[in-house]
C-alpha cells in the first residue's frame, strides 16, 4: 500500500463559533427563484432534510464527544454542533412559510423524522462493541454527507446564477449563510471520523450508503414538492430537468457532482484541500443574517 | 453463457416487477417508509413576528396600552406574555390583556417605571404608531389552572395578565379579587374590573386605604383555591406569607428575566452520576458542571443553540435562554445560562 496520507491545509481552519440568526420570511413568495418551480423545488428540499438531519448530527456528536482525546478537535467538534443546530432551527423555520402558501410539507418531513430518528437512532444496542460499532458508523456516514454539504455550500456562495435570475435575497442569505458555515467547517467531520477510527473501507462502504440515501430522499423530495405545490398542474421531475439546470448554473452541474465522487474516495482526500475558507468568512462578515446575529451577540 | 430462455424470463420478472412498483408508488407517493407519529420537523420553537404598532394610547396615569396588529398570529391562554423587541434590541415582557381568540391583533399596557432599565421609558417616549415592532410569543409562564375556587391579587400593572382570566372563567365559578395601587388614577382597567367582577372585587388604593388587607381576603378560602398573584415584589410576599394553608400560589413577577440582584452561589447534585457540587455565583452551570463531567456537551454558551439542554428532576430553574418552549421549560434547562432560583437544582445527568 503506497503512504497516501491525508493531508490538511493549515491555512483553511478558522475557529468555529455558531451564529444566533433568524429569518423572517414573510416577503418570500413560493417559488423563490421566479418562474423556475424545478430550481425552487430542488433547494427546498434542504429544508425537508436538514431540520432532522442536522438535529441528527447534534445528538451523534454528542455521543461521540467522550471519545476525543485532542483539545483542539474538541474544539472544533463543540463548535461544529452548534453551528449545525442552528442550520437545523433555521431550514425548519421555512416550513410553516411553506404551509401558509398551501404546500404542506409534513408527510414527507414526518418521514425524514422517522428516517433520522428511528432508522439512524441509537437502536436498543447492548453497550460495548455494539454501540460503539453503530456509533463509529454513524461518524462516518456524517463525515460522508459533510463532503457533500460543503460541496453544496461552495456552489451556492459561487451560484452567481440565482442572482441574475433574481432569486429572494432572504432566501439566498439562509442558503449562503448555510454554505459558507459549511465551507468553514468542512474539515471537522473529516477530522473526527480520522481521529475516532480512520477507516478507508468503512469511508468507502458508508460513502456509498450516504450517498444513496442522499440521491434517494431528494429525488422524492422534488418529486413531492412538485406534486403537492398547489399552482402547478402536473409537474414533473425528471434528470434531464435538473442536468439542464446544472449547465445554466442554477443547480450544481452533474459533471461537478461526479467529479466530487473520487475526491472522497481518494486516499489523500482532505476537505481542506477543497473549497475556499476565506471565501466563507467574508460572507460571513457581510451576510444580512449573520452580521444581525454579530449585532445581538454584542 | 445464461441460455436465451433466462435471459427471457429475468427480463419478463423485472418488468412486472417495475410496473408493479410504479402502480404502488403511484397510489400512495410516499411509499414505502413509514412516518415519525408525532413529527419532530416543521413545529418551529418560536417565531418572531413583525407586528404594527395601530393604537398607542395612555389609559391610566403613567400607563399606556399598546396595540399590535398582523394577521394570523397564534391564539394564546389568559396568563400569557409576549417578548418585545424594543428598537434599541432591549427586551422586555408584557402580558397580554387583549381577546385570546383575536387572530389580527395583540393588546398590552406597559408602566413607567421612572427609576427602571430604560425599557418602559422607551416603551413611552420613543414608540409612535405606525412603527413596525418585532414580537416573540405568546408565551405562557401563569396559565389558568382548573381550581374549586380562585383568589386573584393583582398590583398596579399586574391586573394585565388576570383581566383575561377573569373573562375566562365559566359562569359559577367562586372567585374573589383584590386589585390595589397607589391611586386610582394610576390603576388601568378600573372601570371593566368592576363590570366583571362586581361585588367580588376589593380595589385598594394606597392613598385613601393604606395596605390591603390580606388575611380578610384569605378568610374562609375553601381547600384546594387557587390563588393568582401578580404584581410588585412587597405585595408577593407579602401574599406568600398570609397564604392559607391548602391554597395553591400561582406567581407572576415583575422582575426581569434576568434577576435584578446578582448570581449567587447554589448546590448542584448530578443525579445518575451521583455526585453534588456548588455552582458559585461567578460561574455557570455548565462550567461547574464540565469541571466533574469533561465530556458534558454545549456550544453556543449563550443559550441559543439547545446544545447544553438537561433534564432537571428537582429545584426551581431561572431561564434565561431564548430557546425553550414552556412545555420543555418545565422540566428542562440550558445550562449554558440558566441558574436556580432555590437553593439547590437536581440534573439528570
Amino acid at each position: 500500500m503506497s503512504h497516501k496520507q491525508a493531508r490538511p491545509v493549515e491555512s483553511e481552519r478558522v475557529p468555529l463559533k455558531a451564529r444566533n440568526v433568524s429569518f423572517s420570511w414573510e416577503g418570500t413568495p413560493l417559488h423563490w427563484v421566479p418562474g423556475d418551480p424545478f430550481t425552487t423545488h430542488t433547494i427546498n428540499v434542504l429544508h425537508l432534510l436538514l431540520p432532522a438531519g442536522e438535529r441528527w448530527f447534534v445528538h451523534v456528536y454528542k455521543q461521540a464527544l467522550p471519545l476525543i482525546r485532542d483539545d483542539r478537535l474538541r474544539e472544533d467538534v463543540v463548535g461544529f454542533i452548534g453551528q449545525e443546530a442552528m442550520h437545523s432551527q433555521a431550514h425548519d423555520e421555512v416550513l410553516p412559510h411553506l404551509r401558509e402558501q398551501g404546500l404542506d410539507p409534513t408527510p414527507y418531513t414526518a418521514q425524514v423524522d422517522w428516517f433520522f430518528e428511528k432508522l439512524l437512532g441509537d437502536r436498543t444496542l447492548p453497550p460495548g462493541r455494539a454501540r460503539h460499532w453503530w456509533l463509529l458508523e454513524r461518524v462516518a456516514l456524517i463525515a460522508a454527507i459533510e463532503h457533500y454539504t460543503a460541496f453544496l455550500g461552495d456552489w451556492v456562495l459561487n451560484a452567481a446564477e440565482l442572482d441574475r435570475r433574481g432569486a429572494d435575497p432572504t432566501m439566498l442569505d439562509l442558503l449562503r449563510w448555510h454554505g459558507a458555515e459549511e465551507v468553514e467547517h468542512r474539515s471537522v467531520a473529516f477530522d473526527l471520523y480520522q481521529h475516532v477510527d480512520g477507516g478507508y473501507r468503512r469511508r468507502v462502504r458508508t460513502w456509498a450508503t450516504a450517498f444513496s440515501a442522499l440521491v434517494f430522499l431528494w429525488q422524492r423530495g422534488v418529486r413531492f414538492f412538485l406534486e403537492n405545490d398547489p399552482t402547478l398542474t402536473g409537474g414533473k421531475a425528471s434528470f434531464r430537468e435538473f442536468h439542464v439546470r446544472g449547465r445554466q448554473g442554477t443547480l450544481p452541474s452533474t459533471g461537478d457532482m461526479l467529479r466530487s465522487v473520487p475526491r472522497y474516495l481518494s486516499r489523500s482526500y482532505h476537505p481542506s484541500q477543497e473549497c475556499s475558507t476565506a471565501q466563507a468568512v467574508a460572507y460571513l462578515a457581510a451576510s444580512p443574517a449573520a452580521t444581525a446575529a454579530e449585532r445581538r451577540a454584542a | 453463457m445464461p441460455k436465451p430462455l433466462t435471459v427471457a424470463l429475468v427480463a419478463g420478472a423485472a418488468l412486472l416487477t417495475r410496473r408493479a412498483l410504479r402502480r404502488r408508488v403511484r397510489s400512495s407517493p410516499l411509499w414505502p417508509l413509514p412516518a415519525l407519529d408525532p413529527p419532530v420537523s416543521g413545529r418551529p420553537r418560536e417565531r418572531a413576528l413583525r407586528l404594527l404598532l395601530t393604537a398607542h394610547e395612555t389609559i391610566a396615569d403613567g400607563v399606556v396600552q399598546l396595540r399590535l396588529e398582523g394577521s394570523g398570529l397564534p391564539r394564546w391562554e389568559p396568563g400569557a406574555h409576549l417578548d418585545l423587541v424594543l428598537p434599541s434590541g432591549l427586551v422586555r415582557q408584557y402580558s397580554l390583556c387583549g381577546d385570546p381568540e383575536d387572530t389580527s391583533s395583540y393588546t398590552v399596557a406597559a408602566r413607567l417605571v421612572a427609576d427602571g432599565r430604560g425599557g418602559s421609558r422607551e416603551v413611552h417616549e420613543q414608540l409612535t404608531e405606525g412603527m413596525e415592532l418585532e414580537v416573540r410569543g405568546p408565551r405562557n409562564r401563569f396559565p389558568l389552572v382548573a381550581a374549586p375556587a380562585y383568589v386573584f391579587v393583582a398590583g398596579g400593572i399586574g391586573i394585565t395578565p388576570v383581566l383575561p382570566m377573569l373573562r375566562a372563567l365559566p359562569e359559577g365559578t367562586e372567585w374573589r379579587l383584590l386589585y390595589g395601587g397607589r391611586t386610582r388614577a394610576s390603576m388601568p382597567f378600573l372601570e371593566e374590573v368592576g363590570k366583571l367582577a362586581g361585588d367580588r372585587l376589593t380595589v385598594v388604593a394606597e392613598d385613601e386605604d393604606g395596605r390591603p388587607d390580606l388575611a380578610a381576603l384569605f378568610a374562609d378560602t375553601p381547600e384546594g383555591t387557587a390563588v393568582y398573584c401578580c404584581g410588585p415584589e412587597g405585595l408577593t410576599a407579602a401574599v406568600e406569607e398570609a397564604l392559607p394553608a391548602g391554597a395553591a400560589l400561582h406567581l407572576e413577577r415583575f422582575a426581569p428575566r434576568t434577576a435584578a440582584g446578582p448570581d449567587t452561589a447554589f448546590e448542584l447534585e448530578l443525579r445518575r452520576s451521583g455526585r453534588t457540587l456548588t455552582v458559585p455565583a461567578d460561574s455557570t452551570v455548565l462550567a461547574a458542571v464540565r469541571r466533574e463531567l469533561p465530556d458534558t456537551a454545549y456550544s453556543c454558551e449563550q443559550g441559543f443553540c439547545g446544545t447544553c439542554q438537561q433534564r432537571v428532576l428537582d429545584g426551581e430553574i431561572d431561564h434565561r435562554d431564548e430557546l425553550l418552549t414552556d412545555a420543555e421549560r418545565r422540566d428542562s434547562m440550558l445550562i449554558c445560562v440558566s441558574r436556580a432560583r432555590s437553593d439547590r437544582l437536581v440534573l439528570d445527568m
